[in-house]
């Protein structure tokens, strides 16, 4: 662009605006910008006269400078009074807001002053090219908040809300920072999409696309927007928009971490890759899968590495997540892995899965695309988590196997995953270039500086400031991109995951607690429910309804309800295990209802929550001592895991039917599903389950007669310190009353010796049963303990340990507050 | 007063190195007994079979070690890699039986820890209760002025016989004018707890030493990561500080942000900038600093990586564990864990974990913006050379303003790793903060305004408070059973102790059935021997033995095991330097010359004699005298040395002896400073001789 004609009235102000460079405010005669050497001038000639000033055009000031001469070409006669007037004002002001500039305790300031410009700069930087629409939009009065004084409104309303850009459209933007602004959109779309209302996003993004339809990008934000609120049609609409006009040219992965040049190329086989992610968002996999296969052929062809590389990273998170029956063959001829191992033996789709990782691993480790070897550590954490690893090989020297999954390898993986966030920029591909990502985050903590320092200029205008001190390094916009931030985040959710399985209570609620501490910024809101969630079951776990209700309450407010989000799905939970410990069954049985209601109906979709609805309505039935009912229930739906190949849920299924048969009086046929489901969790290792499974086992045993409680009790001691430490209030309370229950049937044992023995675990028992409103059990620990207190003579504790059970059993009979649970369900 | 402080070095049996040094001790250590448990293979009831599982090898690779201290020589790091594996055999093996190690010390305290490396009780004989009775009359005694100069802990760990010098007295009176209370003392300590809960406080003592361990390995971690950093600030800020020196000597107004900043926004370098850019950094200085920077970078992460927050997460994962134990009121509160306290060490490990994640996220910024600011400054530089700049990668300003702005003057990792700083949050996360402690949070909410360095500290602090509790109910368990005045001394300032030890032999035939039938696990009995100073009871040159101290308390009816006693005369020509009892009822001797002249070098002999020869004489027939012994002396047995085996040895020998029973070996040293190995079984004058 050549030197506009009109910079010189600009640049030679009798009083200069408030530049940056305090040496103009300062020395009695302000040195002069030099043009030399490009944008940096030396400092010899700076004896030259004011009329020479240069200005390299594309340094900040020029910009800005620019920017101004833009907005005054643009001012309407109005405007140009107004600001002559403020001009006039402000060269002979007294006004306070002026002094700043040339009072004594500039000095003081001008950090702050640097600052402030530094915002205007990038606040109001326009270029030419900017498209002339704008123009027409512009009230005639606002191009004059160009000028300081008007700054503080501009922030107002930039600050509030990202939405109202209709609100400043009026100032000019930079080609930079409406990418910047696009960029950031994505970022909260993804974040938390519930904030954006549908309609009126779309229309900011449909104007902006008329002004400016070179920002192809706007159309792709179409299509996010469009994805996040389940609209299919107009998701799929959008995407073929978005790449019939870019062509695909201009990168998705912008963000990414990844080496731009790379990336930017893809065409064809980042539309399908693209087409893949939003099919298997909509959960069509077959569609999906087509779609990516379809990719990898493109990306093969084009040499197309690094989305060769997303694009296996994208089918592995197809396969793991969507439950595929093991007898169905899924991946067609173009992929099949089976041949490609040059074994001839056809792999199962774990097997196939474990073999995709490994190869989408190698690929992002060579092409050196960290985030997606961060997601791909996650995925190998989350395969290792529920899969024991067999050998592909299936000749050669059997070595021998331990089938066993191996958490040491999880933990491996997901300490590399996190390795993520502090490796980041460490390799120099992952530098950012000037692209307007903060400007808005700028203006945000500029605000607020800006009234803190107004503020403190008013109480002590002397007062040094430092301003490290007032916005912290913490709250400052930070070079690591969002993406990074969630990949380091998902490995500590994933570790209170794969905690809540191997059973390390203090483990769940630590890593949980550093996701919501360490992350919320960067987190997307179903994660961030994610950590919630984890941390309000182990609430309901360990400390009760009551608390776990209380912060459901505040974590609601906190996620506006979607249908089948976590917090939705938790309360559900809560509900039904309350309503089973009350005994309102009835209740119980509507709350299942509702999970059956929410899971999708395709096949394999949905697979945890339709095994969760019926795992929960086996046990409604159970608990209302319809056995057989409950038996059949169990018995399909572990025909479903074992079609789903879902190894963990079996052994849970194998548990309850041990459960069932225990309760309904067949002991004998109970013993081998409780025998199964314990060599189950050992293979996983699981120890929590395996924990309750061993319990169940010593329920049994003791239930076949005081000739085994010696056994039974040595069963449950082995499990105890497991129990004690990870189990919650009801598997401990459990714990307790089968360790007194198996003392008291003991021939062996005299109670007179040490009744605290039998009457500590049994009183802690009815403690926690008490805090759980377990009902049920209460009463039975408080039946034993008026039994004990009986048979020793002391016949006041007795009175009362028999009045409490009467308590609980009344309560079980008469469920009273029903209405009170159903009014905050609906 | 000099005071001693002795460190106790605990090393590894089998290989000799150097495992952990802990320092439990304030005076001189006497003596020490190791002690393993030998019941551990033997059948018991249900409940003993049962040991706990160290879920920690299952679910973690092995425990990162202690990360190296930069710039030090290959000699030092040769010693610290060994001892980290020694930990690491240690610690790993799950295998390992159960043992405590007790030692003495000169002010009367005695120490028990379990694998020599976590302490579980301290007592002091001092301030014991010795009840006991003497003429039928129960008293308590107190030893003032004790020090330790035996201790024995039997095979099944039960009791602990202690010889200790002092004085007895009446418990709550002073001093005694009675000479004769002055003396060896042999004490009979309870030490069941041991035995009782073995398997708990196995478990306890394995997850609290693996927790120190960690402990050990997150200070030096931030240590380290402290000194790398602080070393490459040191030269990045040597660098660039010049620059407001050449702006002062340019006699400009400003301050180095300011010049910065100037500079970015694209209008003029001050010709102190310039000159600072071009003359006094110039490119190679600026690639000095930023690879300095950079590879301080990389060792942090490394660091922080491979050792801090592994060590955290093992930590906190063994912690967890200790509190499912602590829960378990039944077995683990009679030993001291206490539920809140192990409470208090889980959320504190908690917080340390989401420090260090903070730090990691401060660590990436920061280098990032370095990195960044480094770039343009090099960028700025070229362009001042009129080089081109295509070579240089591509920079953000915008985050070239924050780096002026916040890392120039500051630098917030440094913060981190200071103990008394603190740190600012904003309002946004200290309101989440409140937040998440409706949904179960650490309630503690003021964690994020703690450094990482305050936050290690107060873990630190509170696992102190937690493992103490262990500690002091122990201890608080160990108590004195039975007490045995041994002899008195006049000269109550002992220079020179006299000879003594115990040891615990299988069971002689006589004397067999009478224990065996009762308690066939504890068929063993113990021996004491101790050298008579020549003083105390008239005698001289005299070695007394009892046998059967402890069966005293067990058998309180059995006349049959009450202890007994013997009194052995040495010939006049030989005097005893010390004595040792040795595997199957036998007693080394150690013999010099009694009249060596100057000429002749000094001849000395070991002499082995077997006990069972002996007749040992039942001290409850004896009349009740505070000192049983004495009645023994009118049935003094004189030694005679043919009965027993006797070797030669062509030096004047010195304290002490050494046998080990195991291997079959004596060791000597002569009074040339050689040792003397013999091999006690063989016939044969077997000698190897080391300088």
């Amino acid at each position: 662009m050549p030197p506009h004609p009109d910079l010189c009235p600009f640049l030679s102000p009798r009083r200069p605006l408030p530049l940056p460079i305090r040496h103009h405010q300062q020395s009695p005669r302000p040195p002069p910008l030099l043009p030399h050497q490009g944008v940096i001038a030396a400092p010899e000639g700076s004896n030259v006269e004011d009329d020479q000033i240069f200005l390299d055009q594309d340094s900040h000031l020029g910009v800005f400078l620019r920017c101004c001469i833009l907005a005054f070409n643009m001012l309407t006669f109005e405007g140009v009074c107004h600001l002559l007037t403020n001009l006039a004002a402000y060269c002979n002001s007294t006004d306070s807001a002026y002094e700043l500039a040339e009072g004594d305790d500039f000095g003081n300031e001008t950090e702050m002053l640097d600052s402030l410009d530094t915002d205007m700069d990038l606040r109001t930087a326009v270029f030419g090219k900017c498209t002339h629409e704008f123009q027409s939009e512009a009230h005639p009065g606002e191009s004059s908040s160009l000028t300081f004084p008007a700054q503080n409104l501009l922030y107002g309303s930039a600050e509030d809300n990202y939405l109202r850009e209709e609100d400043n459209i009026g100032v000019l933007r930079s080609k930079w920072q409406v990418e910047g602004y696009l960029n950031m959109q994505a970022d909260y779309l993804e974040k938390d999409a519930s904030s954006f209302p549908l309609n009126s996003f779309n229309a900011v993004l449909t104007q902006l696309q008329k002004l400016a339809p070179e920002f192809h990008r706007a159309r792709y934000l179409q299509y996010l927007n469009a994805l996040h609120h389940d609209d299919y049609v107009a998701a799929l609409d959008n995407l073929h928009g978005y790449f019939d006009c870019s062509a695909g040219m201009e990168g998705l992965f912008t963000r990414s971490s990844s080496p731009r040049s790379d990336i930017l190329v893809g065409r064809y086989e980042t539309a399908l890759l693209c087409l893949g992610t939003m099919h298997s968002h909509f959960g069509h996999s077959k569609k999906a899968l087509e779609a990516l296969t379809e990719a990898v052929r493109v990306s093969q062809q084009n040499n197309d590495d690094s989305c060769l590389a997303f694009t296996l990273a994208a089918i592995c998170n197809l396969l793991s997540e969507i439950g595929i029956s093991s007898r169905i063959e899924i991946i067609g001829s173009p992929f099949s892995l089976g041949t490609s191992t040059g074994l001839g033996t056809p792999l199962s789709t774990q097997q196939q899965l474990l073999v995709l990782l490994k190869r989408s691993l190698k690929r992002a480790d060579s092409q050196k695309l960290t985030s997606l070897l961060a997601f791909n550590h996650l995925a190998l954490a989350k395969f290792d988590l529920k899969h024991v690893k067999r050998p592909l090989l299936s000749f050669g020297p059997k070595a021998s196997t331990k089938l066993r999954t191996c958490p040491i390898e999880v933990c491996k993986e997901l300490r590399l995953s996190s390795h993520v966030l502090t490796e980041f920029g460490s390799d120099g591909l992952s530098l950012l270039s000037d692209n307007g990502v903060f400007s808005t985050s700028w203006t945000k903590n500029l605000a607020a500086v800006n009234n803190l320092w107004l503020a403190d200029a008013i109480k002590s205008k002397c007062s040094s400031v430092n301003d490290f001190d007032i916005f912290q390094f913490l709250a400052q916009p930070s070079p690591v991109p969002r993406s990074v931030l969630q990949l380091a985040g998902s490995s500590y959710l994933l570790r209170a995951t794969a905690w809540e399985h191997y059973g390390s209570a203090p483990l769940v609620r630590m890593n949980a607690l550093v996701y919501a501490t360490c992350f919320a910024d960067a987190a997307s809101s179903s994660e961030l429910s994610l950590a919630y969630m984890k941390l309000i079951q182990q609430l309901a776990c360990f400390k009760g309804y009551s608390e776990a209700f209380g912060a459901l309450k505040l974590a609601e407010e906190k996620f506006p309800s979607v249908s089948k989000s976590r917090i939705q799905l938790l309360k559900l939970q809560l509900l039904h295990e309350r309503s089973l410990h009350r005994g309102h069954l009835k209740f119980a049985q509507q709350v299942c209802d509702e999970f059956g209601v929410l899971a999708s109906c395709v096949s394999g979709v949905d697979m945890e929550l339709k095994t969760e609805a019926s795992l929960r309505h086996a046990r409604t039935l159970l608990a209302s001592n319809q056995f057989s009912q409950a038996a059949a229930v169990a018995n399909s739906l572990f025909c479903t895991c074992y079609k789903y190949n879902m190894q963990v849920e079996n052994a849970t299924v194998l548990l309850l039917l041990a459960e069932i048969h225990k309760k309904s009086g067949n002991t004998v046929l109970g013993l081998p599903y409780a025998l199964a489901s314990l060599s189950f969790c050992k293979s996983f290792n699981f120890n929590l389950l395996e924990a309750s499974a061993t319990l169940t086992l010593a329920e049994l045993w003791l239930s076949l007669g005081p000739s085994h409680a010696r056994r039974a009790l040595s069963l449950v001691h082995r499990t105890l310190p497991m129990i004690l430490g990870h189990g919650g209030l009801e598997l401990r309370a459990r714990a307790n009353i089968a360790v007194a229950k198996c003392h008291l049937s003991d021939p062996m044992f005299s109670i007179f010796k040490d009744p605290s023995i039998v009457l500590d675990p049994l009183s802690q028992a009815a403690e926690e049963l008490q805090i759980l409103e377990y009902h049920e059990m209460a009463a039975e620990a408080f039946y034993l303990m008026a039994m004990v207190y009986s048979k020793i003579g002391m016949l006041g504790k007795r009175e009362e340990a028999a009045a409490s059970f009467k308590k609980h059993v009344c309560a079980l009979e008469n469920p009273r507050d029903e209405e009170d649970s159903l009014a905050y369900m609906f | 007063m000099v005071q001693f402080f002795y460190m106790m070095w605990s090393l590894s049996l089998q290989n000799g190195r150097l495992l952990k040094s802990i320092k439990s001790h304030d005076a001189a250590v006497v003596c020490m007994n190791w002690e393993e448990d030998v019941l551990a293979t033997m059948p018991s009831d249900d409940d003993h079979i049962l040991t706990y599982e160290d879920r920690t090898v299952r679910f973690f690779p092995p425990a990162p070690r202690i990360p190296r201290m930069p710039g030090l020589v290959s000699g030092d790091t040769d010693l610290m890699d060994d001892s980290e594996d020694a930990i690491h055999d240690l610690s790993g093996a799950p295998c390992q039986r159960f043992n405590i190690l007790c030692s003495g010390d000169k002010n009367g305290f005695i120490c028990f820890s379990i694998f020599g490396i976590f302490p579980v009780g301290k007592i002091n004989i001092q301030q014991l209760h010795l009840c006991t009775k003497f003429s039928r009359k129960e008293t308590t005694y107190q030893l003032l002025n004790a020090s330790i100069n035996k201790v024995s802990l039997s095979k099944n760990l039960c009791q602990l016989v202690v010889l200790s010098f002092g004085e007895l007295v009446e418990f709550g009176k002073s001093s005694c004018c009675d000479d004769l209370s002055v003396g060896l003392h042999c004490v009979l300590l309870d030490t069941s707890i041991f035995q009782s809960r073995k398997n708990e406080l196995h478990q306890v003592a394995q997850q609290a030493s693996s927790i120190e361990d960690l402990i050990e390995v997150v200070r030096t971690s931030i240590s380290v990561m402290s000194k790398q950093w602080s070393d490459a600030m040191n030269l990045f800020h040597e660098k660039f500080g010049s620059l407001s020196a050449l702006i002062v000597d340019h006699g400009l107004d400003s301050s180095p942000q300011d010049e910065f900043l100037s500079l970015l926004f694209g209008a003029r370098t001050s010709p102190a900038l310039h000159q600072f850019l071009v003359s006094s950094l110039g490119e190679a200085g600026l690639k000095r600093v930023s690879r300095a920077v950079d590879n301080a970078g990389k060792e942090l992460r490394v660091v922080l990586n491979e050792h801090l927050q592994p060590a955290v997460e093992i930590a906190g994962f063994r912690i967890g564990e200790l509190r499912g134990l602590s829960r378990w009121r039944a077995r683990f509160q009679s030993m001291g864990l206490e539920e809140k306290l192990i409470d208090n060490v889980t959320e504190k490990a908690g917080m340390l974990l989401i420090q260090i994640e903070r730090f990691s996220r401060v660590l990436a910024i920061v280098l990032y913006q370095f990195q960044n600011f480094f770039n343009w400054v090099l960028k700025c530089i070229k362009i001042l050379l009129s080089e081109p700049t295509d070579q240089v990668q591509p920079t953000n300003s915008e985050l070239v303003v924050l780096f002026i702005k916040f890392l120039l003057d500051n630098d917030p990792i440094k913060e981190l790793f200071e103990v008394n700083h603190r740190i600012d949050v904003d309002m946004e996360t200290k309101q989440q903060v409140e937040q998440l402690v409706v949904l179960g949070g650490f309630t503690d909410m003021k964690f994020l305004e703690r450094t990482l360095a305050c936050e290690f500290n107060q873990l630190e602090q509170c696992l102190k408070e937690a493992f103490l509790m262990p500690f002091t109910t122990i201890s608080a368990k160990i108590l004195c059973r039975d007490l045995l005045p041994v002899y008195s001394i006049s000269t109550s300032p002992v220079s020179q102790l006299p000879p003594t030890s115990i040891s615990y032999y299988k069971l002689q035939d006589e004397v067999n059935c009478a224990f065996q039938s009762c308690m066939p696990l504890h068929s063993l009995v113990d021996y004491i021997c101790f050298k008579v100073p020549d003083e105390s009871f008239g005698l001289t040159n005299c070695i007394g033995i009892i046998r059967g101290f402890t069966s005293n308390s067990r058998f309180i009816n059995k006349e049959a095991a009450s202890p007994a006693a013997v009194l052995l005369r040495i010939p006049d020509e030989y005097e005893c330097v010390d004595l040792s009892l040795y595997k199957d009822n036998q007693i080394i001797l150690l013999l010099n010359e009694a009249f060596s002249n100057s000429e002749s070098p000094g001849k000395s002999w070991m002499v082995m004699i077997q006990t069972g020869d002996l007749c040992f004489l039942s001290l409850s027939n004896l009349e009740h005298d505070f000192y049983k012994l004495h009645d023994l002396k009118a049935s003094m047995v004189d030694m005679h040395l043919e009965n027993g085996k006797i070797r030669f040895i062509p030096h004047c020998v010195t304290k002490p002896l050494a046998v080990s029973a195991s291997r079959g070996v004596a060791c000597v040293f002569s009074s040339r400073r050689h040792a003397l190995v013999y091999i006690l079984d063989e016939d044969e004058d077997e000698v190897s001789d080391m300088e």
